[in-house]
Parts: C-alpha cells; sequence; structure tokens
C-alpha cells in the first residue's frame, strides 16, 4: 500500500472507532446544545488523535502534512456524520486567516489551539443585509476612535455566530474611494459590548445562521489584519484558503444508493418503479453525473498528489451536484407520494429526502449561488467579460442607491 | 491504469492535433455531405501513417500494445477537428472482438490488415432502435449468413463485419467475409460515415462466441466503441464551446461583445460543465478496461459524452444567431455529427438500462 493509502486506511479506522461515542445513533435526539457539547468532546478526540489541523504548521498545533492527507481524512470522515458542523466555517476560514495575517503571534498560537480542540469558534462576518455576492458593497461602518476603531453596522447569514467566541470582520474604513479600496479586515471579541447576535430560523426550522449587530463596538487597531484600505484582498486570501475540500457528489444530500433502494420498494402502475423508464432515466443521468465529478476530483487528488495545481474543473462540484440533489430529492419524494409527508426537521440532510430537499436552495446559495458560480467559470476559466457594472470606478458614497 | 495523462500521453494528445488540423478542413468536409459513399480520404491517410489504427492493438499482430486511453486521446482530437471517415473506431472494433474472442488462425489472419488499415472492419449488430437485439435477424447456417443488416457505419468500405446473428435461435458472434457482399448506401446526414445496409446472400462466416456469452462479447465491444466514441463527442463539445466563447468575445450587440449578457455567459459555461464531465467519464472509463466495472464505466461516459455534444451542438448554433444555421459556417457539421454518434454504439436509451441494470443489481 503506498503512504497515502496506509494514512487513509488508518483514517478510515479511527473514523470507524468513534461511531458508538460521535455517530448518528449517538446524535439521535439530542438538543443543538447537547449537539454542540458532543461536537466539542469529538472535536478534541480528533485533536488528540492528530487528525486536527492536518496541513497546519505544527508549530501552530497543526500536523504539517498536505492538503491531500487532509482531504483523505475528510473523506472517510464525512461518511459517518459526526457532529463536526459547527467548527467547520471557523476552522475553514476564520482561524486559517488569523494564522496567515494575525500580527500577534502568541495570540495567534493560543486561539488556534483552542480552536483545534474545539474550545472556541470562529466566524466570519462578510455578508450584509445589503449584499452578499456583492462583498465590496458592504456598509457596516469603523470609524477611528483615539487609537483604536468603533464599529457600526449589521452582517447577516453569519454561520454559527450565536456560539462564536470570535470572529473575522471586513468593514468600511473610507467611504470616498472606489467601495473594493475602502475596505479593512479586523478580527473582533464576539462577547464585546455592543455586539448583539441574533438567530435566524431557515426554511428547514434550523437556525445556524445569524443577524449580527454591532453598535459602538471599540476594538484597538492590534485587531487589525490588513493595512487600512487593503482588507478586500484579505477577504479574498479568505476565499481561497478553502480551496482543497473533501467534495461530495452527493451535493451533500443523499447517496444515489438511497434512491434505487427507494425506487426498488416503491410501485408505480403496480410495477416496481425501478422498472419505470421515467425512474430509470433519472438514476441514469445522476449516476453520470456524479461519476463524472467523482472523476474529477480523483483526478485532483493525483494531481496534488504529483504536485501539481488541479485544473479548475473542481469548481464545477457545488454547482452541479447541488442543483441536481435538490431535483433528485423532489423525484424522491413524489415517488412517496403521500407517504412523503411525515417531516423530522432535525432529519440529516444526508440520509433524509425531505430534509434534503427543504434544505437544498441554502446549498445553491450560500458561498456562492449557483449563478455567481456560472460568472465565475464564464470570466476566470473561459476569459468571458465581466457584467456591466455601473458602480465600478465610482467613490462608494457616491453610488446611485 | 492513471487516469492523470503521462508526457507520452500528453504527446499523443499533441501530434495527433496538429497532424488533423493539418489535413482536415470544414471546407473539405462540406462538399462531402452531399455525395454519397465518399469519405475524407486524407484524414483516413492520415490514421494509417500515424499507426492510430494498430495504436491498440496487440503487438503480437502488428498493434503497438497501447490502450483505450491513448485511442480516446485520438478520437477527442478526432472528435475536435470532426473525423473525415469511421473507420478509426469500427476497425478497432472489429479487431478488439477478433483479439479477445478469436482463434490464433482468426488473429493472424485479419489483426495485420486492421492494424495496418489495409483491411477496414465494421460492426454490425444493431437492428434499427436495438443495439444488440436479443433474436438477431441475420441468421447463420453452415457458415453463412443470410439476411440483412441495416445503418452499418462504414459498411460501404468495410471488408470484414463482426455481426451479432443467430444460429438454430441462439445468438453468435462472427466474423462475416464482406467480399462480394451487396451494399446499399444508406443516404444520410452525415455522407462521410459511409453507412449501408448489407444485404447478406451467403457471405462466409466464422464463429467467435456462441450463446449468452455471444450477448455479453457483444455488449464489450460496444462498450469499447462507446468508450472510444465518448472522447470523440467529448472533442467535438470542446470544440464546440470554444467556438461559441470565441463568437461571443468578437460579436458586439447594444455597444458591448455578446458574452458580457449573462443569458450568452451562463450558456458558455453551462457547456463548460457538461464538457468536464463528459472528459472525467470519458478518461475514467478508459482506465477502466478490462476491469469489474468497466460496462458501468463506460455506460456513464457514453450518457455524459453524449449530452455534452448534443447540448453543445445546439447551443453553439443558438448563440451565434442566423448566422449559425448557415451552410457555409459549417456548424451543422457537429450539429449531424453529434446525432451520428448519438445513434452510432447504441443511443442513450440503450445505455441508460445497461447502467440502470447493474447499478440496481439482481431483480430489476
Amino acid at each position: 500500500m503506498t503512504d497515502l493509502g496506509t494514512y487513509r486506511a488508518k483514517a478510515a479506522a479511527w473514523c470507524e472507532s468513534m461511531v458508538p461515542a460521535f455517530g448518528k445513533a449517538a446524535r439521535k435526539g439530542l438538543s443543538v446544545e447537547e449537539d454542540l457539547a458532543l461536537g466539542r468532546r469529538y472535536q478534541k478526540a480528533k485533536f488528540d488523535a492528530g487528525y486536527a489541523g492536518i496541513n497546519w504548521p505544527i508549530d501552530l498545533g497543526g500536523q504539517g502534512l498536505g492538503h491531500i492527507e487532509k482531504i483523505s481524512f475528510e473523506g472517510e470522515e464525512m461518511k459517518h456524520g459526526f457532529p463536526n458542523v459547527y467548527f467547520g466555517i471557523s476552522l475553514g476560514m476564520p482561524v486559517p486567516v488569523l494564522m496567515q495575517f494575525g500580527s500577534d503571534r502568541e495570540f495567534v498560537k493560543e486561539r488556534v489551539l483552542k480552536a483545534l480542540q474545539g474550545e472556541e469558534i470562529w466566524c466570519q462576518l462578510f455578508s450584509e443585509p445589503s449584499g452578499g455576492t456583492d462583498l465590496a458593497g458592504l456598509r457596516t461602518r469603523a470609524e477611528t476612535d483615539g487609537n483604536g476603531w468603533k464599529i457600526n453596522g449589521q452582517k447577516v447569514w453569519t454561520s454559527w455566530a450565536q456560539y462564536s467566541d470570535y470572529g473575522v470582520i471586513v468593514v468600511r474604513t473610507d467611504p470616498t474611494v472606489a467601495k473594493h479600496k475602502g475596505l479593512t479586515y479586523f478580527w473582533v471579541d464576539m462577547r464585546a459590548p455592543g455586539v448583539t447576535v441574533r438567530p435566524i430560523k431557515l426554511a428547514g426550522g434550523d437556525s445556524h445562521v445569524n443577524e449580527v449587530f454591532f453598535d459602538d463596538v471599540k476594538i484597538s487597531d492590534d485587531h487589525r489584519m490588513s493595512p487600512v484600505g487593503g482588507g478586500f484582498a484579505v477577504a479574498l486570501a479568505t476565499l481561497m484558503i478553502e480551496r482543497y475540500v473533501a467534495t461530495d457528489s452527493a451535493g451533500f444530500g443523499p447517496h444515489l444508493d438511497l434512491f434505487v433502494e427507494l425506487a426498488k420498494e416503491v410501485k408505480l402502475n403496480g410495477r416496481p418503479a425501478i422498472e419505470d423508464g421515467r425512474i430509470r432515466q433519472q438514476i441514469a443521468r445522476n449516476h453520470a453525473m456524479r461519476a463524472g465529478l467523482d472523476s474529477i476530483n480523483r483526478r485532483a487528488r493525483l494531481m496534488m498528489q504529483a504536485g501539481m495545481t488541479p485544473g479548475p474543473e473542481g469548481s464545477l462540484n457545488k454547482l452541479v451536484a447541488v442543483r441536481s440533489r435538490q431535483k433528485l430529492s423532489e423525484l424522491a419524494l413524489d415517488l412517496q407520494g403521500t407517504g412523503a409527508f411525515l417531516f423530522d426537521e432535525h432529519a440529516s440532510p444526508k440520509d433524509d429526502w425531505a430534509s434534503s430537499w427543504i434544505n437544498a436552495p441554502t446549498g445553491r446559495i450560500a458561498g456562492g449561488s449557483d449563478e455567481t458560480l456560472l460568472n465565475t467559470i464564464a470570466e476566470r476559466i473561459l476569459g468571458l467579460p465581466q457584467d456591466h457594472r455601473p458602480d465600478k470606478g465610482i467613490p462608494f458614497n457616491q453610488i446611485p442607491a | 491504469m492513471s487516469i492523470l495523462y503521462d508526457e507520452g500521453q500528453q504527446a499523443i494528445a499533441t501530434e495527433s492535433r496538429r497532424a488533423i488540423e493539418a489535413r482536415v478542413s470544414k471546407d473539405d468536409l462540406l462538399p462531402l455531405l452531399q455525395i454519397s459513399g465518399k469519405y475524407h480520404e486524407g484524414f483516413w491517410a492520415t490514421a494509417k501513417e500515424q499507426g492510430w489504427t494498430a495504436l491498440a492493438l496487440s503487438e503480437d499482430y502488428g498493434g503497438l500494445d497501447l490502450g483505450l486511453v491513448e485511442l480516446g486521446l485520438i478520437a477527442h482530437q478526432a472528435g475536435r477537428s470532426l473525423s473525415g471517415a469511421p473507420f478509426l473506431t469500427s476497425s478497432f472494433g472489429a479487431a478488439k472482438a477478433i483479439e479477445l474472442y478469436g482463434s490464433d488462425e482468426q488473429k493472424t489472419r485479419w489483426l495485420p490488415g486492421l492494424a495496418s488499415g489495409e483491411t477496414i472492419g465494421a460492426i454490425a449488430f444493431a437492428q434499427g432502435p436495438d443495439p444488440l437485439p436479443a433474436a438477431p435477424p441475420v441468421r447463420l447456417n453452415a457458415g453463412q449468413v443470410e439476411g440483412t443488416a441495416v445503418g452499418v457505419s462504414g459498411g460501404l468500405f468495410a471488408d470484414i463485419a463482426i455481426a451479432l446473428v443467430s444460429e438454430g435461435g441462439s445468438p453468435v458472434l462472427a466474423i462475416v467475409d464482406l467480399t462480394g457482399t451487396e451494399r446499399k448506401a444508406v443516404d444520410s446526414f452525415d455522407n462521410s460515415r459511409c453507412i449501408a445496409d448489407l444485404l447478406f446472400a451467403g457471405a462466409q462466416a466464422e464463429t467467435l462466441v456462441t450463446g449468452d456469452a455471444a450477448r455479453a462479447a457483444a455488449l464489450n465491444i460496444l462498450a469499447l466503441q462507446a468508450v472510444v466514441t465518448a472522447h470523440e463527442q467529448t472533442g467535438g463539445a470542446e470544440a464546440l464551446m470554444e467556438i461559441a466563447r470565441d463568437y461571443a468575445l468578437t460579436r458586439k450587440a447594444f455597444g458591448q461583445p455578446i458574452g458580457a449578457f449573462q443569458s450568452i455567459k451562463h450558456r458558455i459555461a453551462e457547456l463548460y460543465g457538461f464538457v468536464e464531465l463528459a472528459r472525467a467519464n470519458a478518461i475514467h472509463a478508459a482506465a477502466r478496461e478490462g476491469q469489474d466495472d468497466f460496462i458501468t464505466a463506460a455506460a456513464a461516459a457514453r450518457l455524459s459524452a453524449t449530452e455534452a455534444y448534443d447540448t453543445a451542438a445546439r447551443d453553439c448554433v443558438q448563440i451565434h444567431g442566423g448566422i449559425g444555421v448557415t451552410w457555409e459556417i459549417g456548424l451543422h457539421l457537429h450539429m449531424r455529427r453529434s446525432r451520428t454518434l448519438a445513434l452510432e454504439q447504441g443511443s442513450s436509451f440503450f445505455w441508460e438500462d445497461i447502467l440502470v441494470d447493474r447499478l440496481a443489481g439482481a431483480g430489476a
């Protein structure tokens, strides 16, 4: 077996051994708070076993391995439904950015270690009521206040802010220059006076995202993680950090096998649905799509192993997988007819069709909507022109509302 | 076999592209559409000179001992430039049938000619909508075949056909010597495919496989050809995506390139998705040749590639507007070819069923 094969086999065995304590059965019936507490214990177990911060520097508490080991572990971990969702954003973006751009190295090290062990959670305060895709159009402002800064405004769609200890934030420090030139990047203490977090209940019934209000929140200048006016570049760096993540050709919905099983159980016109041409066509098309993504991802892993940069086709994963998950979930409900009405809002979108269906729109919007992803493919990969942007080059405070 | 091309394989891609682009042009291909019974001789000569006919065949009989991955790379380039004849795929399928299921004597007799390209092979399995008929209407009796094989690509010029026939009610995979067999040319929408009905009247035939195994063998040959074709379809789709992109960058309307309108740029970005999924599935399938899951991988490759090429043909013409439907611009060459390749080697309906039967397991 190759070194990587051995690594993955060990990771698989470890994940397997965690199932009794942290698997789906152990999580069943827990409140969110109880599940989070279990999640913190799971994250600590991961850290102790050497599976936290796999590709992070050793001197900051990581394992010093490569992206390839990280996604190998994640590929195994993903199979079991462990309570790791609370740490995904935290360890995915804000903490790596802190490692890269945080100025006080002792502070950075302390935070990284606590985050890796599940003791502290970080959130990312980017989107605002006025826009998400148009990040540089944000309105939350920071004004100088003595030697520090004072933040006023509102963020929204902030995942896990209600459980977060810290957050990274992009704010406007100069409204008189073009929109992306007047931004600055900071970290904030989510417990600071003036920070108010209000959970938003989503369509599926859960509340993992929040509105976050800032009313005269005072921070010192050592919270700054970019040059004044240089925040947009750091924000882009944040979004680039997670280029190499384990992907799921099921679009984080149920595996196609579950659909095939359902089609074998259910009858249409007195015959098993699996014999119905309409159902067969959907299964075949879905399989071909997922197999294509799997092959793209396998090739990306091989390229990483060979020290090459994977091609841009990896950007198709979310676009293609999530919208087809949405359609397949609708079809799975169709197959069950009135039997599909029974709804458990705590069920997992990975193995429950109704949960997958009702939460699918979030997947098509969060982290870059379908339309934004298509624009990115068209512009960055194919070299097509940018859309017409009437606010281009105009000082922020002169952009027509 | 890895799904990551090595340097040698990348060189095959580059060299075949250069060779085909130097030899085949739209201006050569357009007139062929209106003549029945002619193929692009320059294309086929290039294929023989470059050794593509020998590429994926055994060294023991004049081949180069490479595989489906390498042949796929050539087919991809042939798809980009619209290959001028169907023989690269049809002769490969015929040769693989003999290589995998033939006797030493049959191999010695047929393979060197197929490898050099002097002998042209064709596959005669399909009867209209049925790519692998359970009861083939062509009958084998005492080493001779009677009956008609309908719509055989390359049939006008083939020297031998691998046919699925019946003998005493049981299927047989056979080599049919086409010497003296009457061929009725099919005047098609893609005439360089040299499609013909083969009117068998006592043609000499040799048995390769009999009984249920004959059908399984025929499916395997069809899958091998489907993977080559999937690369060709992906190449065609990729070329169309690039043509659409280039046009959208130069054509202006309302004071800007039409590629700045999301209705256009998103359509082209979607084509990128179809092309990359098709490419990934085609590479994967080629790398699975000879493995247990080969048929499943071939079916997925076939479905993605047909969808990619059909969609690209449709959308590329649409993005061009009026100029796209003119004879001269030649996008209809791709429209025609995308449908031809969708019908050769079994339609999407066929491969959907093959795939779902395997995914659902026994009893489905």
